[in-house]
């Protein structure tokens, strides 16, 4: 029995008594570590709020080893991506989204030169053995994910040399091959991974030899063909395919001589093959694409599919871009061009429901040419894959990659899906931890967790700082070698990982614990970026949500209770 | 020794005896001069004490509060609007059982609004728990405040010292200071056992759940009680050393043997003993309250057993009740064996004078036996409109 103190005062613990959790009639707090929108805009599937919170802390060994474990190649990205992940960056509605791709070149270039290791163990000697067709960025992937799994990995690859699309046809200006080099070198001296070069799918070796010998077959063979062109039936004789362009460029170093060049599509191919033609000396190269570029006449959809630093680069140099437009006729001379006409296209409904691009008579032009370039995409080689190919693609049924024969699965552009070297690192993740988890008898799921929504941040609790300057050669001093983007540096990654809100994780701020009326948010321990060490005392919580709305990155949010 | 002094500065002067740590007070008609002449003291070296220069009552009363929860002796003071401005947390004050002395110097409270004496503040937080003790003169409200410093931290109550406005704290008397060294040997060193000791944590103004609170408002309540017969003690021993008393609980005096009595608190009291010296006028027995709270109705009874009549005069009215003292008074008397028949009165409410033939005027009212129980004395109701009468 409590013996009353004169006026009712309390001596130290008397409080106690009073649960005042149990006033809390409708929501309590919980802690829900939702996705970063820009982990959840990440093809590669990389939680960049993780690897950020780690860099915050200067630790920087600790955040790549966190990047690697989704993306094995962060100096190839680092260059090469989209970077999807920036345009989700909450940070965008304060003061402009995270340089989180600069950031992750310098951490990828970072661990190249201090040397850092992955941090997986080898495979047990009697490991399964998982197949996989194709060493570029989606068969990397999947053989280095297939080794953190416990799993060993062969990879058989058509090329001479390692890398796919990175080494054919992404230019070394935008992707130095000592960067490429050197990444790859890492990942394929990992032990339990092997790598046969010149083995061709349907000509060295079959589906049903892998699929027999091996645990599981990956397919990434990536798209090598490109797409049959013509204008109205007609072909040039002299006709060359965007793709086979620059491999060609790559292997030798040189392009076919043309004053006035017409490259038609959209896309990174043509963005890439535009500025080395440029710069190779074509007087005008022009861009014939359908889609739009940045501006009030192009809806989002409508965006012409090219990284946005590429287009805007393409045009200081001097790249030409006619868009919302198609090639409609070859103007030949004989068997070879002499110039094209160019019709503007207009979207009309169609009776689909959907809307369709139709030239918009009235808008032709003619403009000369001694060149005409599709670059419209390219396609799957079929060799090997007969009977597998769905409308010129592999098609998986699921997002684990996995198609209708047992135990195969497709990975990358193959697969039709969005065409990335991020995408492909994604796809040869997922499918590898499927066929480990299918292997062991269990079955794969899905990261339901929600997206942690930017009016969900209290950004009042945020300093303010600026994207960091990336350095870049000026048009005028780009060649066919120099990589036109520079590094932001050591200092700048680090300033920059501190502009990361944490969207969705807890930042360690103390905010739950200052601000609860009734010490109910109890720390635990001293130090840890996950927000482990705050406990909720339901006990004393009234539910009156001030730690919900008082936490800066959303990671605690009031759920309805039980019952 | 005997000096010549106005009420306030009096009170200053006894205030300063006492050696308060903390003083906080918030200047109000007709209280401005007792904090001024405080500053004053201050200023010139003669009270060592912490003056907080506060913006409200409201934060008067919070910091002699905190200070003397923190274990100093503390003081403050104030008047008619500025008490009502401090009634939260003079209910905290008293509720949370913290000895401090405040005086309050008695005026109307607003509206309408006049800056002139009557017992409307004091009694407007008349159920704050605080211990509240009402002074004849200048003499006794110097003593009360004195008396009043042990008698709070005797009891672990707060006590309000009521002087009427103007009529004592604006008037000069020969007022008898003691000597400080006396007041020394009176008066111990404060001493609060419930101190805010960071050492050995305390909270005070927890909240209170249903399985506590009646136990409290008991305590409250019988500590008010056991404070009468040290309200009554204190008196004695001041009386022992310094030959003159306040007037304990209550006092009887003029004719013990007159089957009429007047009951008065306050400065009224000098007024109607100078009525009933004149010559020819009719015999009274002379009930002064000095305690009101707590209400000393044992000795009421006492003091009114064998009246025929019991006039109750009141300075503060409580409209569709009628006089506040008086109320009490009858509560205190009824079902009890032999006790008179009460007319109450309130007299000079707002300021209005109270004239020496108000004596004899309020002995004669008792003849009209049509009289209503309780009456605003005074009033000339010609000066309202009839339905307002």
């Amino acid at each position: 029995m409590t013996t009353l103190t004169r006026g009712a005062w309390g001596y130290a613990g008397a409080s106690l008594d009073f649960k005042t959790g149990n006033w809390r009639s409708t929501d309590k707090p919980v802690h829900l570590h939702a996705k970063a929108p820009c982990h959840a805009a990440c093809p590669a599937g990389e939680d960049q709020q993780a690897w950020f919170a780690l860099l915050q802390e200067g630790r920087a060994q600790d955040a790549w080893e966190a990047l690697v474990a989704a993306n094995p190649l962060p100096g190839v990205t680092g260059r090469v991506c989209p970077h999807p992940c920036e345009s989700a960056c909450n940070r965008a509605t304060l003061d402009g989204a995270l340089a989180i791709h600069n950031v992750e070149r310098w951490l990828g270039d970072e661990a190249v030169a201090k040397g850092w290791a992955y941090p997986l163990e080898a495979p047990a000697g009697d490991a399964p053995v998982v197949a996989i067709v194709g060493a570029g960025p989606g068969g990397l992937s999947a053989a280095y994910h297939c080794l953190r799994l416990g799993l060993k990995a062969e990879i058989f690859e058509a090329a001479p040399q390692p890398g796919g699309l990175l080494r054919s046809a992404i230019p070394p200006t935008r992707l130095p091959r000592a960067a490429l080099d050197a990444e790859l070198e890492r990942l394929l001296a990992l032990p339990g991974l092997t790598l046969t070069l010149r083995a061709r799918l349907g000509r060295d070796v079959s589906l049903d030899e892998l699929s027999s010998r091996y645990a599981a077959v990956l397919l990434a063979p990536g798209c090598q063909e490109g797409k049959e062109w013509d204008v109205a039936g007609a072909v040039p004789t002299d006709h060359r395919e965007g793709l086979a362009l620059l491999r060609e460029f790559m292997d030798h170093g040189s392009f076919p001589e043309a004053q006035r060049v017409i490259v038609h599509g959209g896309g990174n191919t043509a963005m890439d093959l535009c500025r080395l033609m440029k710069r190779a000396g074509s007087e005008h190269v022009t861009l014939v694409t359908a889609s739009g570029l940045p501006g009030p006449n192009t809806a989002p959809g409508d965006l012409i599919n090219v990284v946005p630093r590429e287009l805007e680069e393409a045009l200081e140099e001097g790249v030409e871009i006619i868009d919302h437009a198609t090639v409609g006729r070859l103007i030949m001379k004989g068997s070879k061009v002499t110039g094209v006409e160019v019709v503007s296209l207009r979207k009309l409904p169609g009776g689909d429901g959907r809307t369709h691009r139709v030239a918009f008579e009235g808008t032709e032009r003619i403009l000369p040419a001694d060149m005409v370039i599709p670059c419209i995409g390219e396609r799957v080689d079929p060799e090997g894959l007969e009977g597998l190919l769905e409308r010129g693609y592999l098609r998986p049924a699921d997002s684990w990659g996995s198609l209708s024969r047992p135990n195969v699965y497709a990975i990358g552009d193959a697969s039709g899906q969005s065409g990335t070297v991020a995408a492909a690192i994604g796809d040869g993740r997922r499918a590898a931890e499927a066929l480990a988890l299918r292997l062991a008898g269990e079955v794969p799921v899905s990261d339901a967790r929600p997206v942690l929504e930017a009016p969900q941040l209290n950004p009042r609790y945020y300093g303010g700082g600026a994207r960091p300057h990336v350095p870049k050669l000026p048009a005028a001093a780009r060649d066919f070698d120099s990589e036109i983007e520079g590094d932001i540096g050591r200092t700048a990654a680090l300033a920059e990982a501190q502009r990361c809100l944490s969207c969705g994780n807890c930042l360690a701020c103390d905010n739950c614990w200052t601000f609860c009326p009734d010490n109910a948010v109890i720390k635990t321990q001293e130090l840890a970026s996950d927000g482990s060490h705050y406990l909720f005392d339901l006990d004393y919580c009234k539910g009156c949500g001030l730690c919900a709305q008082e936490c800066p990155t959303g990671y605690i949010q009031m759920v309805p209770e039980e019952g | 020794m005997r000096e010549a002094l106005e009420g306030s500065q009096a009170i200053a002067r006894a205030v300063t005896l006492c050696k308060p740590d903390v003083v906080a007070a918030y200047p109000i008609t007709p209280q401005t001069h007792i904090v001024e002449n405080l500053s004053e003291l201050v200023a010139e070296g003669d009270l060592h004490t912490e003056f907080v220069s506060v913006e409200s009552e409201f934060s008067a009363a919070s910091v002699v509060l905190g200070a003397a929860a923190a274990g100093a002796r503390a003081y403050t003071a104030s008047a008619s609007q500025g008490v009502l401005l401090m009634a939260e947390v003079l209910f905290n004050i008293a509720g949370l059982r913290i000895p401090l002395v405040m005086t309050v110097a008695n005026r109307a409270v607003s509206g309408p609004l006049s800056i002139w004496n009557d017992h409307a503040d004091s009694m407007a937080v008349r159920d704050s728990g605080w211990i509240q003790l009402h002074c004849v003169s200048n003499q006794e409200a110097v003593d009360t405040t004195i008396q009043a410093f042990r008698i709070a931290q005797e009891t672990d109550l707060p006590v309000m010292v009521c002087m009427d406005g103007f009529i004592l704290t604006h008037v000069m008397e020969p007022i008898d200071l003691p000597e400080q060294s006396e007041v020394d040997a009176w008066l111990p060193p404060f001493v609060f056992d419930r101190a805010l000791d960071p050492s050995d944590p305390k909270s005070l103004g927890m909240m209170v759940t249903p399985d506590y609170f009646p136990e409290i408002r008991h305590a409250h309540h019988a500590a008010m009680e056991k404070a009468l017969p040290v309200i009554e003690a204190t008196d004695r021993d001041w009386e022992a050393s310094f030959g003159r008393a306040c007037g304990g609980l209550l006092t009887v005096e003029g004719d013990a043997g007159a089957r009429v009595g007047i009951l008065a608190m306050g400065s009224t009291v000098g007024t109607l003993r100078a009525g009933m010296a004149e010559p020819g006028a009719a015999p009274a027995r002379l009930i002064t309250l000095r305690a009101f709270r707590p209400f000393p109705a044992k000795a009421l009874r006492d003091a009114a057993r064998g009246l025929d009549h019991l006039i109750v005069i009141d300075r503060a009215i409580s409209p569709g009740a009628g006089g506040v003292v008086g109320l009490e008074v009858a509560a205190a008397l009824a079902g009890h064996p032999d006790m008179p028949r009460l007319h109450n009165h309130a007299l000079g409410l707002g300021g209005r004078d109270i004239p020496e033939t108000i004596y004899a005027d309020l002995i004669a009212a008792i003849e009209d036996t049509d009289a209503p129980g309780f009456s605003v004395f005074d009033a000339d109701l010609s000066k309202l409109a009839p339905e307002d009468r």
